[in-house]
């Protein structure tokens, strides 16, 4: 499958490789059908690049090699649409930002794919984490409140 | 907007199969307890619009924005399978 990004030009896609989000994700509810890209300079990051939308990609990390106190607690409720029953089926990743500072991590926000069935939602963690974890060399540690 | 009064322990229904019960009431801060399918997220609606304004964001990050952010990450992954994989 060939589709047309605004970042990388015109890219073939293993249909196999193409995730379904059947609600989209908060803001880019029109969005369903995302690739999931390996970044070519960075091997820590990949890009959530929308089939349907040239211009939107997420870039994506897993949390853990950021950030590695990380452990994430989903609310049942979150995980029943994606037919989840074990997180060893799940991948976790986080989407990147950016703010004044630098770049940020959505912690409380993270991404499930379930790798079996290609299927994925973004999911509210419970507890609480920060939407803009600031990346920093000293490793901030986790901090309670967002 | 539908309003409605109702008193401590008393619910509304919403469709057939959510429950949105007033659990209590103190001052101007009232404690709802919500029944629904577990297929039914339920959320603040100011976390689900922060999500949103932050997704937003998030989509305008372009890769020159990214190409430091190696620096930042351990070596190795905490477990295999952990990273995004390439396809």
């Amino acid at each position: 499958m060939r589709i047309n990004t605004s970042r990388f030009g015109r890219i073939d896609v293993d249909a196999a490789d193409i995730l379904r989000f059947p609600s989209g994700l908060p803001g880019l509810e029109d969005c369903r059908e995302w690739a999931l890209l390996a970044d070519s300079s960075n091997d820590a990051l990949g890009w959530l690049q929308s089939t349907t939308r040239v211009d939107v990609a997420l870039a994506v990390v897993s949390p853990r090699r950021f950030v590695p106190e990380y452990q994430v607690r989903i609310p049942r409720s979150e995980l029943s649409p994606l037919s989840i029953d074990d997180m060893r089926q799940a991948q976790v990743v986080v989407i990147v930002g950016q703010n004044g500072r630098g770049l940020t991590l959505n912690l409380k926000a993270p991404i499930v794919i379930n790798l079996e069935g290609r299927t994925g939602r973004q999911v509210i963690a419970s507890g609480e984490l920060p939407m803009q974890y600031e990346l920093s060399l000293e490793r901030p540690p986790l901090k309670k409140s967002a | 907007m539908l309003v409605l009064s109702r008193q401590r322990d008393e619910s509304i229904m919403i469709g057939d199969n959510i429950v949105v019960t007033i659990v209590d009431i103190r001052g101007d801060k009232v404690r709802l307890g919500i029944n629904a399918p577990s297929e039914i997220p339920v959320h603040r609606q100011e976390v689900y619009e922060a999500i949103q304004r932050e997704n937003l964001r998030a989509s305008r990050l372009e890769p020159g924005d990214t190409q430091d952010i190696g620096k930042y990450a351990s070596r190795s992954p905490s477990r295999p399978g952990d990273a995004p994989r390439p396809r």
